[in-house]
């Protein structure tokens, strides 16, 4: 677009041939007190403040600006004038910018590979806690040692990590998070929060509370994986309370803490009756995850779900936990679901094969026409080992469609 | 009347330049909350979780032999666990088919799918035997162009979110990751599609599929290109995200809904704009139906792309993109000032109207008008001077903003003599704006004369000549 505006400014440049010399004209777009008269002589009187060429200067009469108002040539010079030193401005500050990156880069990575060492001298060797006073007395030393403090408090457990966690409280470091932690700056909150989930210390859980009913997304799941860490009971209380969209993000972040930190789970199946959908398909994803095969009824009374992405999840989960209990359920329910619903009974079928459920395959195979609600049925009936087989043989002999193509398409174990 | 005509152009010249502005500062904006957001990201999570959906990788190819080994290895080798990459043959007369079928041990497989979307006769569809190209899926099919392949890699894929790519792209191994998350962080809004900033990758050090070293393009013309692409992808697409009227998602990355997609008709064949026309197309009918949604922008650097280092392919690319702008507008011309369309008609259509569309036109009569004047020896040289001027510092100061928020941003040119090459490219560009202007009405006039097809691009390979790309 930039381009653009060279060519279609030029065209004002003409002449200004059409406007008699002597009269009065409005002037490109300004306002009422801008009519001024065209000519030379008259503009400075027309025109109260003239910022950078007076009516009568000489290099006015030189560049014959012919009926231009002079107001008009005082704003485009101050605006190229402003132009040229924004031009300046950036390029120093790109210049400087760049210089102190390159700085900055050469001593974060100093300081981390030095305070590395320190900290695993400190955890494995005979550092005292002394050689880091110097290093803490320094804004953005201290942050680049509580960043180093963090990295390395991941990989460690038991008396390592509370003997990290003394330190950090030595030097007086969770204050700073702290205090990043009361911040009213949400991106400054969210560091203070996480510094302290990491190094799991308590003495902001209040404000950390008081982030999960934020209107902030971001600082609401901070502080709900903080919270995963740092209660001392009912981890995963929050979601009784949780009345905002559970999103998938936020699902798979709190999943990974789980799995990863190896936080102790509970039973996933009393958020099923959450009134929070999203809720439910967290804890339908979890059951899933930790197979939780106990929640079988549970699930079975989700499938029943008003919210039709809850009903899709308990389907794919009751199939992945093989929770025989809910075919039938299933069965009833195919033909009053949506599209998306219906494939996944059909998938669920196929994970669980049950011979009593290959008629009713065969009449999905006969009657839908959807191609992949054709293959999913196939590749059911083919789950059901011989008995399946004869049913799939059998379909092969009917002309009523071309199945062909389609046991072809199952039976080719190259195709997921 | 002459008057009004010259005020009119004043007022279009400050109106482009208010707008400009305007679209820097809800960038920064946007830039901002992004960075800060995302600094606290870990996309690790994302990479071996059970709980990510499954993406399906569209890669259209049409003679692309000389690239298409490497370039499948990298689709092949991108950081996620759930995906699959489905390759398209779009009747190629070279020998990407054999190269490919070879490299990657293929076989033909009995695959049974459904025509969802019109798309030309689908010969074959090629599975791998050797296990570790299992992700790979290759269609041959009859040439039908690229909306008209990626309708076919649609019709066989089974993943609810699509990524269609330019097989000639070289895709970061992270993108997936960073396109997925809009996905995932859906709450009130469906999110119907997603897109990312698209860089330059000529000149750069290419190996394997991979880029080992990024180098700013030797040749001015690519050059320039960089400075283009990063004011429309950090100052522009990023603001109309911010605006939510973001009409634009490139053809060579973006990822969708398959569903939407689907439901909307797939990518038209009636236009060399297939990239606008389905977003706009989505995004229209999600409004018609009043379902909430969104689509959004990622200002990573998701995916590398090579662009024309002559003027005659840069000719071929502009007019196609301009007759493509046409054919989208005039497609959809009932969003224009339409309420019913929200930000969309409102804003991002009459801005792509104005501004995009109509301004080169106002441009290419103004160029013609000065020249006239020129001729005729009554043109005011010091007044003519002063507009030049104007508009001159106004082009490079935007431009040099742009290389600002790339500096601060993602910080791609480690070495000072490329920002340094960048600036000079900056003080350069205005000069070749007739000839972006000559393009655009080019465009313009084969789209008036109906003209169809993409027109002839040489690909060059990523490795032939030491490992650089012209």
């Amino acid at each position: 677009m930039i381009k653009l505006l060279l060519i279609i400014s030029l065209l004002s440049a003409d002449s200004g041939r059409g406007y008699p010399s002597g009269t009065t004209y409005k002037t490109y777009g300004f306002s009422d007190q801008v009519v001024m008269k065209s000519t030379v002589e008259k503009a400075s009187s027309a025109v109260p403040l003239i910022l950078f060429i007076k009516g009568d200067s000489s290099w006015i009469s030189r560049i014959n600006y012919s009926k231009k108002s002079l107001v008009l040539v005082n704003f485009l010079i101050a605006a190229i004038i402003i132009f040229i030193v924004t031009m300046i401005i950036l390029l120093i500050i790109i210049l400087l910018n760049r210089k102190k990156m390159e700085k900055e880069e050469h001593l974060h990575q100093y300081l981390l590979e030095k305070y590395q060492s320190h900290i695993i001298n400190y955890l494995f060797g005979s550092a005292s806690a002394e050689e880091f006073r110097l290093i803490a007395s320094d804004t953005y030393r201290r942050q680049v040692l509580i960043d180093q403090m963090i990295d390395v408090s991941i990989n460690l457990k038991g008396e390592e990590s509370k003997k990290l966690t003394s330190l950090y409280k030595l030097l007086s470091l969770d204050k700073d998070s702290i205090t990043k932690a009361y911040s009213r700056r949400w991106h400054i909150k969210i560091k203070g929060i996480r510094e302290l989930a990491f190094m799991n210390i308590k003495d902001a859980n209040a404000v950390i509370y008081k982030a999960l009913n934020s209107s902030n997304e971001i600082l609401r799941m901070e502080a709900q994986i903080a919270l995963v860490r740092l209660s001392d009971d009912n981890p995963f209380e929050f979601l009784s309370h949780l009345t905002s969209h559970f999103s998938l993000w936020e699902q798979i972040t709190l999943h990974e803490l789980i799995v990863h930190h190896n936080i102790p789970h509970p039973s996933f199946q009393k958020w099923l009756t959450s009134p929070n959908p999203t809720v439910v398909t967290f804890a339908l994803r979890m059951i899933r995850e930790f197979k939780q095969k106990e929640s079988e009824d549970n699930i079975l009374e989700t499938l029943f779900h008003q919210d039709p992405s809850v009903r899709y999840l308990a389907v794919q989960v009751a199939g992945d936990l093989d929770m025989r209990s809910t075919l039938e359920t299933m069965k009833h329910m195919y033909k009053y679901q949506e599209y998306k619903i219906c494939l996944e009974i059909i998938k669920s079928m196929g994970k669980m094969p049950d011979v009593s459920m290959i008629v009713f395959l065969i009449l999905v195979l006969d009657k839908e026409n959807d191609v992949q609600l054709q293959i999913e049925a196939t590749k059911a009936i083919r789950n059901n080992g011989e008995e399946g087989h004869k049913a799939l043989v059998k379909v092969m002999e009917s002309e009523y469609k071309n199945y062909s193509i389609i046991i072809k398409h199952v039976l080719d174990k190259r195709i997921f | 009347m002459e008057s009004v005509f010259l005020n009119m152009f004043f007022i279009i010249t400050l109106v482009l330049s208010g707008s400009y502005l305007i679209l820097g500062i809800f960038s920064a904006m946007a830039l901002r909350k992004y960075l800060r957001k995302n600094s606290y990201v870990n996309y690790n999570s994302l990479v071996l979780s059970p709980l990510s959906p499954e993406v399906s990788i569209i890669a259209p190819a049409f003679n692309e032999s000389k690239t298409i080994i490497d370039n499948v290895r990298t689709l092949l080798s991108l950081y996620y666990n759930n995906f699959e990459v489905i390759l398209i043959n779009d009747g190629s007369t070279d020998n990407t088919l054999e190269k490919i079928k070879e490299e990657y041990e293929l076989t033909k497989v009995h695959y049974y799918f459904d025509y969802h979307l019109p798309c030309e006769r689908i010969r074959g569809v090629y599975k791998s035997k050797n296990p570790s190209f299992k992700r790979l899926t290759v269609i041959d099919k009859k040439n039908g162009g690229k909306a008209d392949s990626l309708n076919a890699g649609i019709n066989v894929c089974q993943s609810s979110l699509f990524i269609s790519i330019d097989a000639d792209s070289i895709i970061e191994t992270d993108s997936i990751l960073k396109l997925v998350k809009p996905f995932l962080e859906e709450k009130d809004r469906k999110v119907i599609g997603a897109g990312g900033v698209i860089r330059i990758v000529n000149s750069c050090d290419v190996e394997g599929g991979h880029i080992r070293e990024i180098h700013l393009p030797g040749q001015m013309l690519p050059r320039l290109q960089v400075l283009e692409y990063t004011r429309a992808f950090l100052l522009g697409r990023m603001a109309w995200s911010q605006l939510d009227g973001l009409m634009l998602i490139s053809g060579a990355m973006g990822i969708f809904d398959r569903e939407t997609v689907i439901k909307g008709g797939g990518y038209s064949i009636k236009t060399v704009g297939e990239d606008m026309e389905l977003v706009v197309r989505m995004r229209r009918r999600m409004a018609e139906e009043g379902v909430k949604y969104e689509v959004t922008y990622i200002p990573d650097p998701l995916c590398w792309t090579q662009v024309p280092s002559d003027i005659k392919s840069l000719q071929t690319q502009r007019t196609r993109w301009t007759r493509g702008l046409v054919e989208s507008l005039w497609t959809h011309r009932k969003i224009f000032f339409n309420k019913t369309y929200g930000r969309l008609g409102l804003l991002g259509y009459p801005y792509w109207f104005f501004f995009e569309w109509l301004a080169p036109l106002i441009a290419f009569s103004g160029f013609i008008y000065s020249i006239f004047l020129v001729v005729t020896n009554s043109i005011n040289w010091p007044f003519y001077l002063l507009l030049f001027l104007f508009v001159y510092t106004f082009a490079v100061s935007v431009s040099i903003w742009a290389i600002l928020f790339e500096e601060i941003t993602y910080h791609k040119y480690k070495k000072k003599r490329d920002v340094l090459k960048l600036l000079t490219a900056a003080l350069l560009e205005p000069f070749f704006y007739p000839m972006y202007t000559y393009f655009a009405v080019r465009g313009n006039l084969e789209a008036l004369r109906g003209k169809k097809g993409w027109g002839k691009a040489d690909r060059k390979g990523f490795e032939k000549k030491k490992k650089r790309v012209p």
